[in-house]
């Protein structure tokens, strides 16, 4: 869920700076550079023997734009079919999926199709999705031509670049192109994306945007805690106080 | 491309993978892409089991430490010679927990797995297998991509279809054949690639086969589609945390971080790539002896061994990297002393009855012949996925769907709470270990007999209060930047020497005067007095078992905030408990802790938290 927060509450008159929370994830079909994209984004290294993912993996970027801090966090998934079953426990809420294939198996790129094909079914509806035709320096061995894919992004609305984890080359990019795409107003973030998830028979809706998720600690004390349960800590405490009546309040424990 | 083009590519391609692993590196030269060819050139750096560092490795290993692992050699030796023994029954367990010489493991590993008996017993049939493999396997594409990842750091699997190398393929590719109903699942190649370190290929595959199917290991049921034992063993293990780390639990729960992501290896692999590899090593001795309780009771060790670092950290990325990254690279404590608590573990886990969850059910079995061929239907032969999910899948879907939704759920009733209060702002809740869970197991009794009355609860008059009103700020802020390096187990709350005693206040208790106010085990809560505030009189004493029936809606409804406690003045109940009570929801209290574990439950619609 999006999950935003703006700094104009702040009572110490801290720099105003918008904090965006986006969930994206990776998916493709094994071996295809999902995990070494994600470790050249995050981390700006490239192992040539990046160990094969086992479940899923889970990292977290953040990126400056303009006025708004960009926080991605990431779900690196396995690409063994095994483990499709797992992959709807990751996509599930994300705002945002790169589907990655590699430019010199035609296979890997007929399976990132599939998974477009389930995103468009299953994820949520505003989801963005972005596909990346990864081992762009295999130029030479190329299976997949750029036309093709380009074509097929377009028909289906996805953003689209060929990507090297190994030279880096449009890995940022990627990224940044999908966080200029999804939404990042106060209220485009939570409704567009996360706030319009389908919710599915008898699941519950969740009552807050970031209910599962621990606000950065620059937001955390900017909300009075209606309706933000991480929001109610000591400054929660102490406005409840205050509404039933104390003026002043401290809580001491020690430590046991 | 049409069907029978695609089976011919598909038989093509496997067919031209088993011929690079046949022809081996000698006779590749210049055929191996650059890219998949590391150079490794520093042989100094490479450690007792192989592996090959970045940087030269810090020491060598300690002379005393050398001595005793000849003595224990020694020893070994001399077991070895009389397996059958009734001796050697008795003497295994001790020495297998102080760990088996490394020199010897090779051959106390392959005893253990009964290795040579389930060899004798199937004569051929890796051979076949392996042919077998060779024309039918679906899998090898999947092997062969992650033979050529794995262990690429150690010196056996370095070189890419170097002698290792090959041996990993064709154990997983004769696998794959050999139980087809999990054919190959990522993960294996781990299992295999750590027995082939020490075992011939022949050997390995037996000892795989073992792993997979005897029931002592059962892990079968964790690579077959859906991941049926995962999946119970997962459950199990959130019952555990649940029983013997709530705050950690919560912790987990708080940050979304399901144990699917930070476990899974541990489960798959059996700590491969998550712990340092001579403690790995460790493990598995006693993994290889005892069975699958270990694992879980590994499990429990390490979230013990480093609950407080975990406490600390207040992201899931953070807590993630943590337990996967930082505990491979430097568990920070010494294997022996990480084996003592594993079997401290088990002991703790056998006396509450948690040790295992029990046999597996029929659909964690394999349900086809091992080692009896089933020719693979088109589809997987040229590879391609199916359109749905099984009904497996389906379940694991919905298993793990249900999984975080529950651990939502669960936090959600959670979350107003101490817990939050104190780790939000200083990151440190579960310094103080209400755990009862501890590392050496001896917290559990202090926190027993510190589970006292003696939560003091004073109400001052605002007049009196000498507190400033930025005084929590001040104190979070303070605790924020002093608790990241010490863990000195000072709550995130600093300590307040508030005037309570000096001063002629309300007071809801007066706590007992063996002891001290001032003593470890006191809590205080300061609370400037407002007299429309509820006085522990409006209060109706009820016990917690019954206070859903008798605190109903009829009863008188507070408007504000209340405190009371209840250890022993008149119209309390005689519980040693604190309760807080307020008008609503919106008015969120603090959670008091008296030293031990505080789970506190918002009732609707009576606005009133029970701690206990």
């Amino acid at each position: 869920m999006a999950t935003n927060r703006t700094g104009s509450q702040r009572a110490n008159g801290a720099p105003q700076t918008k904090v965006c929370q986006f969930k994206l994830v990776l998916l493709g079909e094994s071996a295809v550079g999902k995990s070494s994209l994600v470790l050249r984004f995050v981390k700006g290294q490239f192992h040539e023997y990046q160990e094969s993912t086992i479940g899923a993996a889970f990292l977290t970027q953040t990126l400056c734009l303009d006025d708004t801090t960009v926080k991605f966090e990431i779900w690196d998934t396995a690409g063994q079919e095994r483990y499709h079953s797992l992959a709807p426990m990751y996509y599930r809420g994300a705002q945002a999926a790169i589907v990655v294939y590699d430019i010199t198996n035609q296979d890997t790129f007929g399976r990132a199709k599939n998974w477009v094909k389930e995103l468009q079914r299953q994820a949520s509806p505003s989801i963005v999705i972005a596909l990346a035709g990864n081992k762009s320096d295999l130029a030479a061995k190329r299976m997949v031509e750029f036309d093709e894919a380009q074509a097929y992004a377009d028909e289906n609305g996805l953003l689209f670049m060929e990507t090297s984890a190994k030279t880096a080359m449009n890995v940022n990019d990627i990224f940044l192109a999908i966080a200029n795409k999804l939404p990042r107003n106060e209220t485009g973030g939570a409704a567009g994306a996360g706030g319009a998830r389908r919710l599915a028979d008898g699941e519950q809706p969740r009552s807050s945007a970031c209910c599962n998720r621990a606000p950065p600690r620059a937001a955390s004390d900017t909300r009075s805690g209606a309706g933000d349960a991480s929001g109610r800590g000591v400054r929660g405490l102490r406005s409840s106080l205050r509404k039933a009546g104390f003026t002043r309040a401290l809580v001491v424990s020690q430590a046991v | 491309m049409n069907e029978e083009a695609l089976l011919v590519r598909a038989a093509e391609e496997r067919e031209r993978i088993f011929q690079r692993y046949e022809r081996g590196r000698e006779n590749l030269v210049g055929q191996i892409d650059p890219w998949e060819d590391p150079e490794f050139e520093d042989y100094h750096k490479t450690d007792r089991y192989g592996f090959i560092h970045d940087e030269r490795l810090p020491q060598k290993t300690a002379p005393q430490k050398v001595n005793v692992e000849v003595e224990r050699e020694k020893k070994w030796v001399k077991m070895l010679a009389s397996w059958g023994s009734p001796t050697t029954k008795e003497k295994l367990h001790r020495r297998i927990y102080k760990g088996i010489p490394n020199s010897l493991r090779i051959k106390i590993w392959c005893k253990l797995l009964d290795v040579n008996r389930t060899k004798m017993e199937n004569p051929g049939k890796y051979h076949e297998m392996l042919r077998l493999a060779k024309q039918w396997s679906t899998d090898v594409r999947q092997i062969d991509s992650d033979v050529n990842r794995q262990f690429r750091e150690h010196q056996f699997y370095r070189e890419r279809y170097s002698e290792k190398q090959c041996s990993l393929f064709n154990v997983l590719c004769a696998y794959s054949i050999y139980n087809s109903e999990v054919g190959y699942c990522q993960g294996m190649s781990g299992l295999a690639g750590v027995l082939l370190m020490y075992m011939d290929e022949e050997d390995a595959f037996w000892a795989l086969a073992t792993l997979l199917s005897d029931k002592k290991y059962a892990m079968h049921g964790l690579y077959i589609e859906g991941f049926p034992k995962l999946t119970r063993f997962l459950q199990h293990h959130d019952k555990i945390l649940t029983k013997f780390m709530p705050k950690l639990k919560y912790h987990f729960d708080k940050y979304g971080l399901d144990a699917i992501l930070y476990s899974l290896k541990w489960y798959f692999v059996c700590f491969v790539e998550r712990v340092p590899f001579s403690l790995c090593l460790r493990v598995w001795d006693i993994y290889l002896l005892d069975g699958e309780r270990v694992i879980t009771a590994m499990a429990y060790t390490i979230l013990k061994l480093h609950k407080k670092a975990i406490m600390k950290l207040n992201d899931m990325d953070l807590i993630v990297n943590y337990i996967q990254v930082k505990l491979h690279k430097d568990f920070g404590y010494d294997d022996d002393v990480v084996i003592y608590n594993l079997e401290r573990s088990m002991e703790e886990l056998k006396r509450a009855k948690l040790d295992y969850p029990g046999p597996p059910p029929p659909n964690e079995l394999p349900k086809r012949e091992l080692g009896a061929f089933v020719e693979p239907d088109k589809k997987s032969k040229i590879g391609q996925r199916a359109e749905n999910f099984s009904d497996a899948e389906k379940q694991a879907r919905a298993t793990v769907i249900l999984r975080r939704e529950k651990a939502a759920l669960d936090l959600q009733e959670l979350r107003v709470s101490q817990s939050d209060t104190v780790s939000e702002h200083s990151g440190v809740a579960g310094v103080r270990c209400e755990d009862s869970a501890s590392v050496l197991g001896s917290r559990r009794s202090l926190a027993d007999t510190s589970v006292t009355s003696t939560a003091d609860l004073s109400v001052f008059s605002s007049g009196r209060s000498h507190v400033p009103d930025n005084s929590l700020d001040t104190h979070s802020n303070m605790s924020d930047d002093g608790t990241g390096s010490d863990g000195s187990g000072v709550c995130g709350l600093s300590i307040q020497r508030a005037p309570s005693t000096t001063l002629s206040t309300p007071r809801a208790t007066p706590h007992p005067p063996s002891v001290s106010p001032m003593s470890e085990d006191v809590v205080r809560i300061h609370v400037t007095y407002n007299p429309i505030a509820g006085s522990p009189s409006h209060l109706h004493p009820v016990t917690p078992t019954k206070f859903n029936k008798c605190y109903t809606e009829e009863q008188h409804k507070p408007t504000s905030l209340g405190f009371y406690t209840s250890n022993g003045s008149a119209n309390m109940p005689t519980d040693n408990r604190i309760r807080i009570q307020v008008a609503s929801e919106e008015l969120l209290t603090p959670v008091v802790d008296s030293g031990r574990i505080i789970t506190p439950r918002y009732v609707e619609s009576h606005g009133f938290y029970d701690f206990k």
